[in-house]
């Protein structure tokens, strides 16, 4: 009997995937949600910050749930001990920020220095070997140009501190939301089942854990991007005698979650603390370069596709063109988004989709809707 | 700290769990861990839980209320032949002359959909309510994580519903038998 109510060596149904209409749904929907989260971001990047952070902390709550601790003490308990473990980190190294930032501005044009250096003893290089390109005085021309615009970097730093001093609040309802979600995430999941018909739960649920597995996925493949990218940038600059390679490594793996403009800042940064630190030997910046390129390629061919392609399960061109839509529509936010929210938009729509063109299955909620009248209104 | 690993006292509804066959082996703590991945539905009577031929996600146990188990009557005593168009089956060894279609009817305590929890094949027969019912639906998602999680937890369940398999296998095969020797 309840052996029968299963399947008996009979075969899958034909699992067609989204059609032409359903796809344009899911990207004009993925825009729209970018354009929205631009206006938001205030609340956007906590809970981006505090997803990221529960997925760091869950395997931690799971394991001592596992040992007999109750869900919320587990909860308590971990966030408890990772922002003890911030707070030591953060009174560490307070003696070494502190001397830093009250100098900052001084260390800022010392770095944009030791690079403007370098690019001119590049230029001037390259002027000795190509003539048209010492006609043309190119590094004249780029260092007169560089002189009027690093006169203003002073300008453009305020604001960006500015800008950071503003988001911090924002920023500490990470942890705070981290908490709630490690506490109450299986609630809010059976909530927002509660609220669906009996005739679509069992597609519903399946779509809620579809969305939590590819959420889970997509931000643990980017910690173990994160943690890749750090060991692998730290061991090179470590070799080639760059002082602070893991510092250096994870300021470079974190920025490079937003696609391709944290690389480029990450290689920047690398490169002008090489200059800078090195001055004497330019060699040193073009290694640099070098075992960024390097690492970049591992990181598109080797661990992007190991990590976070496979949570995805995306075409890499609808990836690469999604990606180009994002930064088009929402600028930086939406480089940094538009994956996360293209995964999740997608196994709504294609579930959605499934479940409003199965006729049976909109029938059976109708059949149940009846019913629920006619119980209703039995003894009127 | 010790306070934090010592478990509450075990919650009505965690009874009740525990006097399923399928949790009859958790302990207190294992139960309330099995709790939490749970959901409950409640059915009116002849409202449909699941159609044969769906693709099964979870497995249903009845917390009270009766369910029919039922075979779309595709005529000439033969089984319900599946989507895609697959090859009639043997007439359903369970199935009671007159019945048209009826499998089986269960009680509280039983469960049914049992092998959505091992893999996504469709559903082989109607699951309807034969009553006002409450349902408790465990999903296989749940399941597959508690196999990476709580090892211990998910053997258990798993030894449980081999057994149930296994009491369901010899019973279709006695009836099968003495369907022959009937012939």
């Amino acid at each position: 009997m309840s052996a029968a109510a299963n399947g008996m060596a009979t075969p899958h149904p034909a699992h067609h995937g989204s059609g032409p209409v359903v796809w344009a749904a899911i990207i004009a929907v993925t825009c729209l949600l970018l354009l929205v989260f631009q206006k938001v971001l205030w609340l956007v990047v906590p809970v981006l910050l505090a997803l990221i952070l529960y997925y760091f902390l869950y395997p931690a709550v799971r394991s001592l749930i596992y040992r007999g601790m109750s869900r919320d003490g587990a909860a308590s308990l971990v966030t408890l001990a990772f922002l003890v473990l911030v707070g030591i980190v953060g009174i560490a190294l307070m003696p070494r920020l502190t001397s830093k930032l009250t100098h900052w501005q001084d260390t800022v044009d010392r770095y944009v220095q030791g690079g403007t250096q370098l690019l001119d003893a590049s230029l001037r290089g390259l002027e000795r070997h190509s003539p048209p390109l010492a006609r043309a005085k190119l590094a004249d021309t780029v260092a007169a140009r560089l002189a009027q615009s690093t006169g203003s970097i002073a300008d453009h730093l305020e604001p960006v501190a500015l800008g950071i001093m503003a988001w911090t609040p924002s920023l500490l309802l990470a942890p705070f939301l981290a908490f709630f979600f490690l506490r109450d995430g299986r609630r809010f999941k059976r909530f927002l089942g509660s609220a669906v018909p009996n005739a679509f739960f069992e597609k519903t649920l399946f779509l809620l854990h579809e969305i939590d597995r590819t959420a889970r996925a997509y931000f643990q493949g980017l910690i173990n991007l994160t943690i890749l990218d750090t060991v692998t940038l730290a061991a090179g600059l470590w070799l080639l005698g760059i002082p602070g390679p893991l510092a250096l490594g994870l300021i470079c793996a974190v920025l490079a979650w937003v696609p391709y403009v944290g690389s480029i800042l990450g290689g920047l940064l690398v490169v002008l603390v090489a200059a800078t630190d090195f001055p004497s030997d330019p060699s040193m910046a073009y290694w640099a370069i070098g075992l960024f390129g390097l690492v970049r390629l591992l990181d598109d061919f080797v661990y992007m596709p190991m990590t976070i392609g496979k949570s995805l399960e995306l075409h890499p061109l609808i990836t690469v063109l999604m990606i180009f839509a994002g930064g088009a529509v929402a600028g930086v936010p939406g480089l940094m988004l538009v994956l996360p929210v293209l995964g999740v938009v997608m196994v709504i729509g294609e579930t959605i989709g499934l479940i409003i063109t199965d006729p049976r299955l909109m029938a059976r909620h109708r059949h149940a809707k009846a019913l629920r009248r006619v119980q209703a209104s039995a003894d009127l | 700290m010790v306070k934090l690993f010592r478990f509450r006292k075990t919650t009505p509804r965690q009874e009740r769990l525990h006097e399923l066959s399928l949790f009859v082996n958790l302990t207190p703590a294992e139960l309330e861990i099995v709790d939490g991945l749970l959901h409950e539905r409640h059915y009116l009577e002849g409202e449909v839980i699941f159609d044969e031929g769906e693709e099964g996600q979870a497995i249903y146990i009845i917390a009270s209320g009766e369910v029919l188990i039922s075979l779309p009557d595709h005529g000439n005593g033969r089984h319900a032949t599946q989507q895609g168009g697959a090859s009639p089956a043997p007439s359903h060894p369970l199935r009671r002359q007159g019945d048209t279609g009826r499998v089986a009817q269960l009680g509280p305590g039983t469960f049914f959909g049992e092998l959505a929890l091992l893999d996504n094949s469709p559903r082989s027969a109607q699951a309807r309510a034969a009553s006002p019912c409450e349902l408790i639906i465990f999903f296989r998602d749940d399941f597959v994580s508690l196999l990476e999680t709580h090892a211990r937890i998910s053997s258990k369940i798993s030894r449980q519903l081999a057994r149930h398999l296994g009491t369901r296998m010899r019973a279709m095969a006695l009836s099968m038998s003495a369907h022959q020797h009937l012939v």
